[in-house]
Protein backbone atom coordinates (compact mmCIF):
# COMPACT_ATOMS: atom_id res chain seq x y z
CA UNK A 1 0.00 0.00 0.00
CA UNK A 2 1.30 3.74 -0.59
CA UNK A 3 2.49 5.83 2.13
CA UNK A 4 -0.71 7.72 2.54
CA UNK A 5 -1.62 7.79 5.84
CA UNK A 6 -5.50 8.29 5.57
CA UNK A 7 -8.02 8.72 2.86
CA UNK A 8 -10.52 11.82 3.95
CA UNK A 9 -13.61 12.20 1.88
CA UNK A 10 -16.34 14.54 2.13
CA UNK A 11 -19.59 14.58 0.75
CA UNK A 12 -23.45 15.74 0.71
CA UNK A 13 -27.04 15.73 -1.25
CA UNK A 14 -26.43 12.69 -3.27
CA UNK A 15 -23.02 10.75 -1.83
CA UNK A 16 -24.95 8.54 0.41
CA UNK A 17 -25.33 6.03 -2.82
CA UNK A 18 -21.91 6.99 -3.98
CA UNK A 19 -20.25 6.66 -0.35
CA UNK A 20 -21.95 3.07 -0.09
CA UNK A 21 -20.86 1.79 -3.57
CA UNK A 22 -17.37 2.31 -2.84
CA UNK A 23 -17.18 0.95 0.17
CA UNK A 24 -19.28 -1.90 -1.50
CA UNK A 25 -16.86 -2.34 -4.22
CA UNK A 26 -13.47 -1.56 -1.64
CA UNK A 27 -10.86 -4.60 -1.29
CA UNK A 28 -11.42 -5.73 1.64
CA UNK A 29 -7.64 -5.99 2.03
CA UNK A 30 -7.86 -1.76 1.70
CA UNK A 31 -5.77 -0.75 4.98
CA UNK A 32 -5.93 2.57 5.26
CA UNK A 33 -7.78 4.43 7.75
CA UNK A 34 -11.11 5.97 5.66
CA UNK A 35 -13.09 8.88 7.63
CA UNK A 36 -15.73 10.15 6.09
CA UNK A 37 -16.99 13.11 6.77
CA UNK A 38 -20.92 13.34 4.94
CA UNK A 39 -23.81 15.90 5.32
CA UNK A 40 -27.27 14.29 6.90
CA UNK A 41 -30.82 15.73 6.67
CA UNK A 42 -31.60 17.05 9.74
CA UNK A 43 -35.09 14.91 10.18
CA UNK A 44 -32.87 11.42 9.39
CA UNK A 45 -30.39 11.59 13.01
CA UNK A 46 -30.28 7.88 13.12
CA UNK A 47 -29.59 4.95 11.02
CA UNK A 48 -26.70 6.75 8.17
CA UNK A 49 -23.96 4.40 9.45
CA UNK A 50 -26.58 0.92 9.62
CA UNK A 51 -26.99 1.33 6.30
CA UNK A 52 -23.31 1.81 5.17
CA UNK A 53 -22.60 -1.38 7.06
CA UNK A 54 -25.29 -2.98 5.20
CA UNK A 55 -23.05 -3.36 2.12
CA UNK A 56 -19.54 -1.65 3.38
CA UNK A 57 -16.83 -4.00 3.08
CA UNK A 58 -15.93 -3.46 6.37
CA UNK A 59 -17.59 -1.81 9.10
CA UNK A 60 -17.85 1.71 9.67
CA UNK A 61 -18.02 3.19 12.77
CA UNK A 62 -18.94 6.32 14.72
CA UNK A 63 -16.36 7.24 16.59
CA UNK A 64 -16.33 8.34 20.60
CA UNK A 65 -14.28 11.42 21.59
CA UNK A 66 -10.35 10.63 21.52
CA UNK A 67 -10.62 7.35 19.80
CA UNK A 68 -7.99 6.72 18.25
CA UNK A 69 -7.50 5.93 14.31
CA UNK A 70 -6.23 3.02 13.09
CA UNK A 71 -5.01 1.20 10.02
CA UNK A 72 -8.23 -0.38 8.19
CA UNK A 73 -11.10 0.91 10.07
CA UNK A 74 -13.46 3.34 8.65
CA UNK A 75 -15.11 6.13 10.46
CA UNK A 76 -18.42 8.39 9.96
CA UNK A 77 -18.87 11.35 11.89
CA UNK A 78 -21.52 11.56 14.11
CA UNK A 79 -24.66 13.28 13.82
CA UNK A 80 -24.16 16.93 14.95
CA UNK A 81 -20.85 16.52 15.60
CA UNK A 82 -18.01 18.24 13.90
CA UNK A 83 -15.03 15.71 13.64
CA UNK A 84 -11.50 16.74 14.16
CA UNK A 85 -8.42 14.67 13.69
CA UNK A 86 -5.90 15.57 16.07
CA UNK A 87 -1.87 15.78 15.61
CA UNK A 88 -1.79 12.87 17.97
CA UNK A 89 -3.85 10.93 15.37
CA UNK A 90 -7.12 10.45 17.62
CA UNK A 91 -10.50 11.71 16.22
CA UNK A 92 -12.28 14.78 18.62
CA UNK A 93 -15.71 15.86 18.75
CA UNK A 94 -17.07 18.86 18.72
CA UNK A 95 -20.49 20.60 18.77
CA UNK A 96 -19.73 24.43 18.32
CA UNK A 97 -21.79 26.27 16.11
CA UNK A 98 -22.64 25.17 12.30
CA UNK A 99 -20.38 25.98 9.07
CA UNK A 100 -22.03 26.78 6.16
CA UNK A 101 -25.47 25.28 8.19
CA UNK A 102 -23.59 22.14 8.52
CA UNK A 103 -22.78 19.74 11.75
CA UNK A 104 -20.82 17.67 10.73
CA UNK A 105 -18.89 20.49 8.89
CA UNK A 106 -16.53 18.88 5.84
CA UNK A 107 -14.26 21.61 5.85
CA UNK A 108 -13.40 21.46 9.30
CA UNK A 109 -12.71 17.25 9.17
CA UNK A 110 -10.51 18.04 5.73
CA UNK A 111 -8.91 21.06 7.21
CA UNK A 112 -7.99 19.24 10.43
CA UNK A 113 -6.61 15.98 8.52
CA UNK A 114 -4.42 18.33 6.68
CA UNK A 115 -2.75 19.93 9.31
CA UNK A 116 -2.21 16.62 10.71
CA UNK A 117 -1.07 13.89 7.71
CA UNK A 118 0.58 16.86 5.61
CA UNK A 119 1.19 15.56 2.12
CA UNK A 120 0.32 11.87 3.34
CA UNK A 121 -3.40 12.86 3.33
CA UNK A 122 -5.69 11.75 0.68
CA UNK A 123 -8.71 13.91 0.03
CA UNK A 124 -11.77 13.50 -2.14
CA UNK A 125 -14.72 15.44 -2.36
CA UNK A 126 -17.85 13.97 -3.91
CA UNK A 127 -21.43 15.25 -5.11
CA UNK A 128 -23.25 17.98 -2.96
CA UNK A 129 -25.39 21.13 -2.72
CA UNK A 130 -23.36 23.22 -0.83
CA UNK A 131 -19.64 24.75 -0.55
CA UNK A 132 -18.45 22.90 2.95
CA UNK A 133 -15.59 20.90 2.07
CA UNK A 134 -14.09 23.35 -0.78
CA UNK A 135 -11.85 25.19 1.62
CA UNK A 136 -11.20 22.07 3.48
CA UNK A 137 -10.08 20.28 0.34
CA UNK A 138 -7.73 23.01 -0.71
CA UNK A 139 -5.90 23.06 2.63
CA UNK A 140 -4.91 19.48 2.17
CA UNK A 141 -3.45 20.60 -1.60
CA UNK A 142 -2.04 23.40 0.21
CA UNK A 143 -0.54 20.88 2.83
CA UNK A 144 0.78 19.03 -0.51
CA UNK A 145 -1.83 16.40 -0.12
CA UNK A 146 -3.43 14.01 -2.87
CA UNK A 147 -6.49 15.34 -4.22
CA UNK A 148 -9.47 14.04 -5.96
CA UNK A 149 -12.92 15.87 -6.97
CA UNK A 150 -15.86 14.07 -8.05
CA UNK A 151 -16.50 14.71 -12.31
CA UNK A 152 -18.90 17.95 -12.07
CA UNK A 153 -21.08 15.81 -14.62
CA UNK A 154 -21.18 12.62 -12.93
CA UNK A 155 -22.37 14.55 -9.69
CA UNK A 156 -26.22 14.47 -8.44
CA UNK A 157 -25.64 17.76 -7.29
CA UNK A 158 -22.55 19.66 -9.05
CA UNK A 159 -22.17 22.68 -5.95
CA UNK A 160 -20.04 20.98 -3.73
CA UNK A 161 -17.45 19.84 -6.90
CA UNK A 162 -17.71 23.13 -8.68
CA UNK A 163 -17.49 24.85 -5.40
CA UNK A 164 -14.14 22.91 -5.03
CA UNK A 165 -12.76 23.18 -8.69
CA UNK A 166 -13.43 27.11 -8.46
CA UNK A 167 -10.77 27.39 -5.68
CA UNK A 168 -7.98 24.69 -6.12
CA UNK A 169 -7.11 22.60 -8.91
CA UNK A 170 -7.00 18.76 -7.77
CA UNK A 171 -4.72 16.37 -8.71
CA UNK A 172 -7.69 13.85 -10.24
CA UNK A 173 -11.09 15.23 -11.54
CA UNK A 174 -12.66 11.35 -11.70
CA UNK A 175 -16.26 9.57 -11.83
CA UNK A 176 -17.49 7.59 -8.59
CA UNK A 177 -16.44 3.85 -10.29
CA UNK A 178 -12.99 5.97 -11.21
CA UNK A 179 -12.53 6.83 -7.68
CA UNK A 180 -12.70 3.36 -6.36
CA UNK A 181 -10.47 1.78 -9.04
CA UNK A 182 -7.83 4.27 -7.91
CA UNK A 183 -8.25 3.53 -4.24
CA UNK A 184 -8.32 -0.51 -5.20
CA UNK A 185 -4.73 0.39 -7.28
CA UNK A 186 -2.87 2.06 -3.95
CA UNK B 1 2.40 35.49 19.83
CA UNK B 2 0.64 31.95 19.54
CA UNK B 3 -2.08 30.32 21.04
CA UNK B 4 -0.70 29.02 24.04
CA UNK B 5 0.74 32.43 24.95
CA UNK B 6 -2.37 34.06 23.97
CA UNK B 7 -4.09 32.38 26.66
CA UNK B 8 -1.75 32.24 29.58
CA UNK B 9 -1.70 35.80 29.09
CA UNK B 10 -5.44 36.06 28.80
CA UNK B 11 -5.66 34.08 32.26
CA UNK B 12 -2.82 36.52 33.72
CA UNK B 13 -4.43 39.51 32.49
CA UNK B 14 -8.71 39.30 33.18
CA UNK B 15 -8.79 35.94 35.23
CA UNK B 16 -10.15 33.87 32.05
CA UNK B 17 -8.37 30.49 32.13
CA UNK B 18 -8.83 28.48 29.11
CA UNK B 19 -5.04 27.25 29.38
CA UNK B 20 -6.12 23.31 29.98
CA UNK B 21 -8.83 23.71 27.29
CA UNK B 22 -7.92 21.05 24.64
CA UNK B 23 -5.50 23.15 22.32
CA UNK B 24 -6.66 22.00 18.56
CA UNK B 25 -10.03 23.11 19.32
CA UNK B 26 -9.44 26.39 21.33
CA UNK B 27 -6.85 27.49 18.67
CA UNK B 28 -9.12 26.85 16.04
CA UNK B 29 -11.67 29.37 17.62
CA UNK B 30 -9.25 31.89 18.78
CA UNK B 31 -7.87 31.72 14.91
CA UNK B 32 -11.39 31.55 14.04
CA UNK B 33 -12.26 34.67 16.18
CA UNK B 34 -8.98 36.64 14.99
CA UNK B 35 -10.11 36.27 11.38
CA UNK B 36 -13.67 37.43 11.89
CA UNK B 37 -12.56 40.72 13.56
CA UNK B 38 -9.66 41.18 12.03
CA UNK B 39 -7.02 40.78 14.76
CA UNK B 40 -3.69 39.68 15.52
CA UNK B 41 -3.38 37.51 18.60
CA UNK B 42 -1.73 40.56 19.94
CA UNK B 43 -4.18 43.31 19.10
CA UNK B 44 -6.93 40.49 20.10
CA UNK B 45 -5.48 40.60 24.04
CA UNK B 46 -4.81 44.07 24.28
CA UNK B 47 -8.69 44.87 23.36
CA UNK B 48 -9.60 42.31 25.50
CA UNK B 49 -8.04 43.81 28.26
CA UNK B 50 -9.52 47.21 27.77
CA UNK B 51 -12.92 46.39 26.86
CA UNK B 52 -14.70 44.91 29.58
CA UNK B 53 -18.03 43.86 26.82
CA UNK B 54 -15.90 43.27 24.14
CA UNK B 55 -14.16 40.47 27.09
CA UNK B 56 -17.83 38.58 27.65
CA UNK B 57 -18.58 38.23 23.85
CA UNK B 58 -15.13 36.43 23.23
CA UNK B 59 -15.39 34.30 26.29
CA UNK B 60 -18.74 33.41 25.21
CA UNK B 61 -17.61 32.67 21.68
CA UNK B 62 -14.89 30.64 22.93
CA UNK B 63 -16.90 28.49 25.22
CA UNK B 64 -19.60 26.55 23.38
CA UNK B 65 -23.59 26.79 23.87
CA UNK B 66 -25.27 24.86 21.61
CA UNK B 67 -27.96 22.58 23.25
CA UNK B 68 -31.85 21.42 22.33
CA UNK B 69 -34.57 20.29 24.17
CA UNK B 70 -34.26 16.67 24.46
CA UNK B 71 -31.34 16.50 22.60
CA UNK B 72 -30.34 13.01 20.99
CA UNK B 73 -33.76 11.50 22.56
CA UNK B 74 -32.24 8.08 22.75
CA UNK B 75 -29.96 9.49 25.82
CA UNK B 76 -33.35 10.36 27.03
CA UNK B 77 -35.08 7.39 26.94
CA UNK B 78 -32.27 5.12 28.18
CA UNK B 79 -32.58 7.57 31.22
CA UNK B 80 -35.62 7.22 31.80
CA UNK B 81 -36.08 3.81 31.84
CA UNK B 82 -32.63 3.44 34.30
CA UNK B 83 -33.84 6.22 36.60
CA UNK B 84 -37.32 4.62 36.55
CA UNK B 85 -36.14 1.26 38.49
CA UNK B 86 -33.14 2.59 39.76
CA UNK B 87 -34.25 6.38 41.39
CA UNK B 88 -34.06 5.99 45.36
CA UNK B 89 -37.90 5.37 46.42
CA UNK B 90 -38.11 7.89 49.35
CA UNK B 91 -35.94 10.98 50.58
CA UNK B 92 -35.02 14.22 48.16
CA UNK B 93 -33.40 13.31 44.61
CA UNK B 94 -30.57 15.88 43.38
CA UNK B 95 -29.96 16.70 39.84
CA UNK B 96 -26.92 18.61 38.73
CA UNK B 97 -25.83 19.80 34.88
CA UNK B 98 -22.61 20.45 34.45
CA UNK B 99 -21.94 23.27 31.91
CA UNK B 100 -25.89 23.59 31.55
CA UNK B 101 -26.36 26.58 28.54
CA UNK B 102 -29.77 27.92 28.24
CA UNK B 103 -30.78 25.15 30.91
CA UNK B 104 -32.83 22.93 27.88
CA UNK B 105 -31.40 20.08 29.13
CA UNK B 106 -32.46 20.72 32.93
CA UNK B 107 -35.71 21.42 31.36
CA UNK B 108 -35.92 18.29 29.42
CA UNK B 109 -34.85 15.95 33.02
CA UNK B 110 -37.66 18.40 34.54
CA UNK B 111 -40.09 16.95 32.40
CA UNK B 112 -38.65 13.19 32.69
CA UNK B 113 -38.59 13.78 36.34
CA UNK B 114 -42.51 15.02 36.25
CA UNK B 115 -43.50 12.37 34.14
CA UNK B 116 -41.78 10.09 36.87
CA UNK B 117 -44.33 11.52 39.63
CA UNK B 118 -41.31 12.44 41.85
CA UNK B 119 -41.21 16.16 40.93
CA UNK B 120 -42.26 17.18 44.91
CA UNK B 121 -39.05 15.55 45.81
CA UNK B 122 -36.09 16.98 43.97
CA UNK B 123 -33.86 19.70 43.55
CA UNK B 124 -31.80 20.57 40.13
CA UNK B 125 -28.79 22.58 40.14
CA UNK B 126 -27.72 23.92 36.58
CA UNK B 127 -24.24 25.39 36.41
CA UNK B 128 -22.19 27.30 33.46
CA UNK B 129 -19.23 29.42 33.18
CA UNK B 130 -21.06 32.01 31.25
CA UNK B 131 -23.60 34.58 32.91
CA UNK B 132 -25.22 35.22 29.45
CA UNK B 133 -26.68 31.99 28.96
CA UNK B 134 -27.62 31.17 32.34
CA UNK B 135 -29.89 34.54 32.87
CA UNK B 136 -31.85 32.69 29.51
CA UNK B 137 -32.38 29.43 31.86
CA UNK B 138 -33.73 31.04 34.23
CA UNK B 139 -36.68 32.62 32.03
CA UNK B 140 -37.01 28.99 30.22
CA UNK B 141 -37.87 30.77 26.96
CA UNK B 142 -36.69 30.14 23.81
CA UNK B 143 -37.92 31.56 19.98
CA UNK B 144 -40.39 29.16 18.77
CA UNK B 145 -40.33 28.86 15.01
CA UNK B 146 -36.60 28.35 15.14
CA UNK B 147 -36.46 25.36 17.32
CA UNK B 148 -38.94 23.47 15.80
CA UNK B 149 -37.30 19.89 16.58
CA UNK B 150 -37.77 20.87 20.38
CA UNK B 151 -41.45 19.38 19.26
CA UNK B 152 -40.28 16.46 17.29
CA UNK B 153 -37.46 15.58 20.15
CA UNK B 154 -40.52 15.93 22.84
CA UNK B 155 -43.29 13.64 20.91
CA UNK B 156 -40.29 10.84 20.10
CA UNK B 157 -39.44 10.56 23.69
CA UNK B 158 -43.06 10.83 25.38
CA UNK B 159 -44.13 7.96 22.43
CA UNK B 160 -40.90 6.00 24.23
CA UNK B 161 -41.73 6.17 27.32
CA UNK B 162 -45.30 5.35 26.95
CA UNK B 163 -46.56 9.14 27.83
CA UNK B 164 -49.69 10.77 26.20
CA UNK B 165 -48.31 14.20 27.91
CA UNK B 166 -48.74 17.23 25.00
CA UNK B 167 -45.51 19.49 24.37
CA UNK B 168 -48.39 22.65 25.18
CA UNK B 169 -48.53 20.88 29.25
CA UNK B 170 -45.06 21.85 29.94
CA UNK B 171 -44.79 24.67 27.38
CA UNK B 172 -46.43 28.06 26.60
CA UNK B 173 -46.42 28.88 22.96
CA UNK B 174 -46.69 32.94 21.97
CA UNK B 175 -47.19 32.57 17.96
CA UNK B 176 -47.21 36.32 18.07
CA UNK B 177 -43.47 36.81 20.04
CA UNK B 178 -42.64 33.57 18.72
CA UNK B 179 -41.63 32.15 21.87
CA UNK B 180 -42.09 29.30 24.07
CA UNK B 181 -41.56 29.27 27.67
CA UNK B 182 -41.01 26.61 30.19
CA UNK B 183 -44.57 27.09 32.43
CA UNK B 184 -43.61 28.50 35.75
CA UNK B 185 -44.55 24.89 37.52
CA UNK B 186 -41.43 23.72 36.11
CA UNK B 187 -39.53 26.57 35.87
CA UNK B 188 -39.82 28.00 39.21
CA UNK B 189 -37.93 24.75 40.45
CA UNK B 190 -34.24 24.54 39.16
CA UNK B 191 -31.44 27.19 40.32
CA UNK B 192 -29.35 28.08 37.56
CA UNK B 193 -25.53 29.27 39.07
CA UNK B 194 -22.32 30.46 37.22
CA UNK B 195 -19.56 27.96 37.96
CA UNK B 196 -16.19 28.10 36.08
CA UNK B 197 -15.17 24.49 36.36
CA UNK B 198 -11.61 25.28 36.21
CA UNK B 199 -11.57 27.15 39.96
CA UNK B 200 -14.44 26.66 41.57
CA UNK B 201 -15.78 24.15 43.24
CA UNK B 202 -19.59 23.19 43.23
CA UNK B 203 -21.94 26.11 44.27
CA UNK B 204 -24.02 24.49 46.50
CA UNK B 205 -23.57 21.77 49.27
CA UNK B 206 -25.74 18.87 49.18
CA UNK B 207 -24.89 15.03 47.58
CA UNK B 208 -26.29 14.76 43.88
CA UNK B 209 -27.75 11.71 42.57
CA UNK B 210 -27.62 12.31 38.96
CA UNK B 211 -24.87 14.44 37.21
CA UNK B 212 -25.09 15.51 33.48
CA UNK B 213 -22.00 16.77 31.71
CA UNK B 214 -23.22 16.42 28.22
CA UNK B 215 -20.62 17.77 25.60
CA UNK B 216 -18.09 19.24 28.07
CA UNK B 217 -15.27 17.33 28.96
CA UNK B 218 -14.40 16.78 24.98
CA UNK B 219 -13.03 20.68 25.17
CA UNK B 220 -10.71 19.67 27.86
CA UNK B 221 -7.41 18.53 28.25
CA UNK B 222 -6.60 15.40 30.20
CA UNK B 223 -5.82 17.42 33.48
CA UNK B 224 -8.92 19.35 33.07
CA UNK B 225 -10.68 16.10 32.57
CA UNK B 226 -9.14 14.74 35.62
CA UNK B 227 -10.05 17.42 37.56
CA UNK B 228 -13.72 17.47 36.56
CA UNK B 229 -13.97 13.98 37.38
CA UNK B 230 -13.19 13.80 40.42
CA UNK B 231 -15.58 17.09 41.33
CA UNK B 232 -18.11 14.80 40.29
CA UNK B 233 -17.13 11.96 42.18
CA UNK B 234 -16.38 13.98 45.21
CA UNK B 235 -20.07 15.34 44.94
CA UNK B 236 -22.06 11.93 43.84
CA UNK B 237 -23.51 9.63 46.07
CA UNK B 238 -22.49 6.08 45.45
CA UNK B 239 -25.52 4.91 43.96
CA UNK B 240 -24.96 7.94 41.76
CA UNK B 241 -25.34 8.03 37.71
CA UNK B 242 -23.70 10.27 35.07
CA UNK B 243 -24.65 11.07 31.98
CA UNK B 244 -22.12 11.89 29.14
CA UNK B 245 -23.26 13.24 25.48
CA UNK B 246 -23.60 10.85 23.08
CA UNK B 247 -20.57 9.99 21.35
CA UNK B 248 -18.13 10.44 25.05
CA UNK B 249 -16.91 8.12 27.02
CA UNK B 250 -15.86 8.10 30.58
CA UNK B 251 -12.28 9.36 30.85
CA UNK B 252 -10.05 6.36 30.65
CA UNK B 253 -8.75 6.26 34.38
CA UNK B 254 -11.90 6.52 35.82
CA UNK B 255 -13.72 4.04 33.40
CA UNK B 256 -13.26 1.08 36.14
CA UNK B 257 -15.39 3.54 38.00
CA UNK B 258 -18.25 2.77 36.32
CA UNK B 259 -20.75 0.42 34.36
CA UNK B 260 -22.59 1.01 31.48
CA UNK B 261 -26.54 0.47 31.08
CA UNK B 262 -27.49 2.49 27.89
CA UNK B 263 -26.63 5.65 27.71
CA UNK B 264 -26.28 5.71 31.49
CA UNK B 265 -23.25 5.44 33.81
CA UNK B 266 -23.94 4.19 36.92
CA UNK B 267 -21.21 4.30 39.78
CA UNK B 268 -19.97 1.05 41.32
Amino acid sequence: MSDYKAVVIGGSAGSFAVVLKMLSNLKVTFDLPIIICMHRLKHIRSGLVESLNVKSCKEVIEPFDKQKIERGQIYLAPSNYHMFIEFDGSISLSTEDMNHQSRPSIDYTLSSAASTYRDKCLGIILTGANKDGAKGLKDIADKGGFTIVQDPKTADVPTMPKAALEIMKPNLILSPDQITDFLNKL
Amino acid sequence: MDAKEFLVQLKARTGYDFCDYSSLSITRRLEKICEENKLTFESLLSKLVTDKAFLSKIVEDITVNTTELFRDPEVWISLYKTMYQKLPSTGTITFWHIGCSVGLETYSSLILLKEIGVLDRIRVFGTDLNPRVLNVAKKGSYAHKFNEHFKTNFEEVMRNIGSKSKFEDYFDIDEKNDTMTVKPFLSAIPKFMQQNLVQDKAPFPYKVDIVFVRNVLIYFNDALQAKVMQMINAKMYDEGMLILGKQELIPNRYSGQYKQLGYVHKRM
